[in-house]
């Protein structure tokens, strides 16, 4: 890069944030570094980290941060640099690419014309009149496209055909680009969450624990897990995960229904649920009564605690076995009004009593199956929007770039001493093979038009 | 069942073998006419190879599975090749220099037999598992094997640049047919920018997907990681360019760096390192 800026202080500080070596230099270290978190586990306890790379291993562990060194001071020093070259590189370059983009190419004299990459001249005897110079440029026109024209005292008269003088701005999107996705990653890290929850099957939630921090975080809304399905192929592999899912307001009503499988997630004010993964726990039906008082069904599932209100019991499950001499068995827990706690196993098809105080109970298992708990990863990020757009225009400003060239064309037509000098020229930043072609059928075009004369 | 996609494909993977060692039969004695064959045998070998991908897609819906054949690593060896003969065969057309095919071919022949001859590469059509059913499984492979498949040009380019580099005063016999460095130099630039916007697109395609599937487009898995850095060493051979003294020689060894990672990114994360991606080593 050239250093042609008066603009700008350019100190050494300034021309080392902007050099291209930096830039050469930084995507090295950010190829070599980032190798470190494919190779070490990431996000795990301390405790792993010791006991698998030994003290002294792990100390280095510590102090950079390669338990998540994505996240650590120095990658994100790397990462800050990164976008310092880019801002410094771009405002450097833009006084010498303003300066490029506002240069009038039809300010030209004949020599410069002579010493362009492409070129071609003829010499006419006699001047044209009016009439062949105009089908000599419609010719012209025909073959090179839209031009502009410069007409001098001495009557020499400049064509000039000029295409894509914009692509100098397409490095500007091709870096800013990746300014934007960083924008939009800072947008959702600050803005937005990420967060899970397990749903039992038939329950709501209104709230999900983030997952860097491990707070709660209350959604405004309520979701509620109406079935989990999950469905196999013949040879055994999953096929399909799915929930239905019912959305809640404030007032408990609903306001949207949706089966969400992988790939196809749930969106509802910007909070997106997908599904994660899924859990199977087991659920027990027993049915209890009170010496000869009617029998009563109770649903108990584990990690949960079902209550008899008329009696004021707490009913646990402790463990389940599907079989058991044959049978499904449960461990069951029970607790009443004071705190006496007792549990025993049930035997499916088995009747047990058990008291509490002075009361004798009966009870027996009559069901037992799977309940589902669906696993959803529930996010909001503001930011995704704006990363698209980074992408976006980071896709558009690399064709541009490398694709889009800054084409000129002249075409200079000059009386001189009875003589008519007639000189084509071109020049081009990019794809010069192709260029070439189309200067050589110009060339054909011009010399057709001015052969019978020459 | 001799009509099958995986008969077509064990086909291919001999025509592809046979047209690597004509390439090099052409480039080390410099026989004209054994140069067209090989350029006839590796279009041949792309028709049918196509044709086999073109039937194995049928028969995932013969077996009412249904998908396009790019979801487990035998499927993607398979469209590997083809995309690097793609590439190549566009490369010839576009140069006229047949020398060229002797150092990208062998990477198409190696990866049809390695899908073929290695008993853990399991051939078979199997149905796609929950988080593969999505329509950006197309898009996401096809962008990133065209990557993949360019940089192995650029790397069997990069190898020639060096070969020529090296025994540059050899003006004659088989180093003299390989192209001048200044055209192995640009022709090595134009494949890692087409490489590079399909690997560019590749990433962004995956985001996009994982943003819809995972819930974050970006989550530092392996095979992510990996296509980043892969990502930024082919920066570095586009910036490299405007560095003195860097051109030429050391973009060579760049772009074979590169292929290296992409092959790491390709492989080794799959075998080696656990992730998101483990489908892939199927």
């Amino acid at each position: 890069m050239k250093a042609s800026s008066s603009t700008y202080q350019d100190t050494s500080i300034w021309r080392f944030f902007s050099s291209v070596r930096l830039a050469v230099f930084l995507l090295i270290t950010l190829a070599i570094t980032s190798i470190a978190g494919t190779v070490i586990p990431q996000g795990e306890s301390l405790q792993f980290y010791l006991e698998t790379y030994g003290p002294n291993f792990f100390r280095i562990i510590k102090i950079l941060h390669l338990n998540d060194t994505y996240h650590s001071w120095w990658y994100l020093i790397l990462l800050g640099l990164f976008s310092t070259n880019l801002i410094v590189c771009t405002l450097r370059r833009l006084p010498f690419t303003l300066k490029l983009f506002r240069r009038d190419n039809l300010i030209v004299d004949s020599g410069r014309l002579l010493r362009m990459p492409f070129k071609k001249d003829w010499e006419i005897k006699g001047e044209l009149d009016n009439d062949s110079i105009q089908s000599i440029s419609s010719a012209f026109k025909e073959v090179a496209g839209k031009f502009r024209e410069r007409i001098d005292a001495d009557g020499g008269r400049l064509f000039l055909a000029e295409r894509g003088k914009w692509s100098y701005w397409g490095v500007y999107g091709l870096h800013g680009s990746i300014l934007i996705i960083f924008f939009g990653a800072l947008v959702g890290l600050f803005l937005g969450f990420k967060g899970s929850v397990m749903l039992p099957e038939g329950e709501t939630i209104d709230q999900i624990v983030n997952r860097q921090t491990g707070e709660h975080i209350l959604l405004g809304f309520s979701v509620r897990c109406d079935r989990f399905y999950i469905s196999f192929y013949d040879n055994g592999a999953p096929k399909e995960y799915r929930s239905d899912l019912t959305v809640l307001n404030n007032d408990d009503k609903e306001v949207l229904h949706k089966s969400i499988v992988v790939n196809d997630p749930l969106v509802y004010r910007g909070v997106t649920f997908y599904q994660a993964s899924y859990r199977a726990i087991p659920e027990v039906t027993v049915q209890v009564a009170k010496s000869d008082s009617p029998r009563l069904s109770l649903t108990i599932s584990a990690f949960q605690k079902a209550l008899w209100p008329e009696e004021q019991l707490t009913f646990g499950l402790m463990q389940y076995r599907p079989s058991v001499h044959g049978r499904p068995a449960a461990h069951i827990w029970v607790e009443d009004q004071e705190g006496r706690e007792g549990n025993f196993w049930l035997l499916k098809g088995n009747k047990k009593k058990f008291k509490k105080g002075e009361n004798l109970y009966r009870i027996s298992l009559t069901n037992a199956k799977q309940r589902y708990l669906t696993g959803l990863q529930v996010k909001k990020d503001p930011g995704v929007w704006i990363v698209w757009l980074g992408c976006t225009v980071l896709i558009v400003g690399f064709a541009v770039v490398f694709w889009v060239p800054h084409r000129r064309t002249w075409l200079w037509i000059d009386r001189r001493e009875g003589k008519t000098i007639v000189i084509l020229s071109g020049q081009t930043n990019k794809n010069k093979l192709q260029f070439e072609k189309d200067v050589r059928k110009i060339e054909e075009t011009l010399d057709s038009n001015l052969g019978v004369r020459q | 069942m001799t009509f099958s996609s995986s008969y077509l494909f064990s086909l291919t993977t001999f025509i592809y073998l046979g047209a690597a060692a004509l390439y090099l039969i052409h480039w080390i004695f410099r026989v004209e006419k054994v140069g067209l064959l090989a350029t006839v045998v590796t279009v041949g070998g792309l028709v049918i190879q196509t044709v086999g991908i073109g039937l194995r897609w049928i028969e995932s819906y013969q077996l009412g599975y249904g998908h396009a054949p790019l979801s487990n690593l035998y499927e993607s060896l398979v469209f590997f090749s083809w995309v690097t003969v793609l590439v190549y065969l566009v490369i010839e057309w576009q140069v006229k220099r047949r020398v060229i095919g002797a150092f990208a071919t062998p990477f198409a022949s190696l990866a049809m037999a390695y899908a073929s001859f290695n008993s853990n590469v399991e051939d078979e059509i199997q149905p796609l598992i929950p988080a593969l059913k999505s329509d950006w499984l197309i898009a996401h492979v096809v962008t990133c094997f065209l990557g993949y498949a360019s940089f192995a040009v650029a790397c069997g380019l990069g190898i020639m640049y060096l070969f020529k580099n090296r025994f540059s005063r050899d003006s004659q016999g088989i180093i003299g047919v390989i192209p001048d460095c200044k055209v192995l130099d640009e022709l090595m630039h134009q494949t890692i920018i087409f490489g590079f916007l399909w690997l560019t697109l590749g990433i962004i395609t995956g985001a996009v997907w994982a943003n819809d599937a995972w819930g974050t487009y970006w989550s530092w898995d392996p095979k992510e990681t990996w296509s980043l850095i892969t990502w930024f060493v082919y920066a570095t051979a586009l910036h490299a360019r405007f560095v003195k003294g860097w051109a030429g020689r050391r973009i060579a060894y760049i772009s074979i760096v590169g292929f290296i990672s992409v092959m790491f990114t390709y492989f080794g994360v799959n075998f080696l390192l656990a992730g998101l991606h483990s489908y892939g080593s199927q």
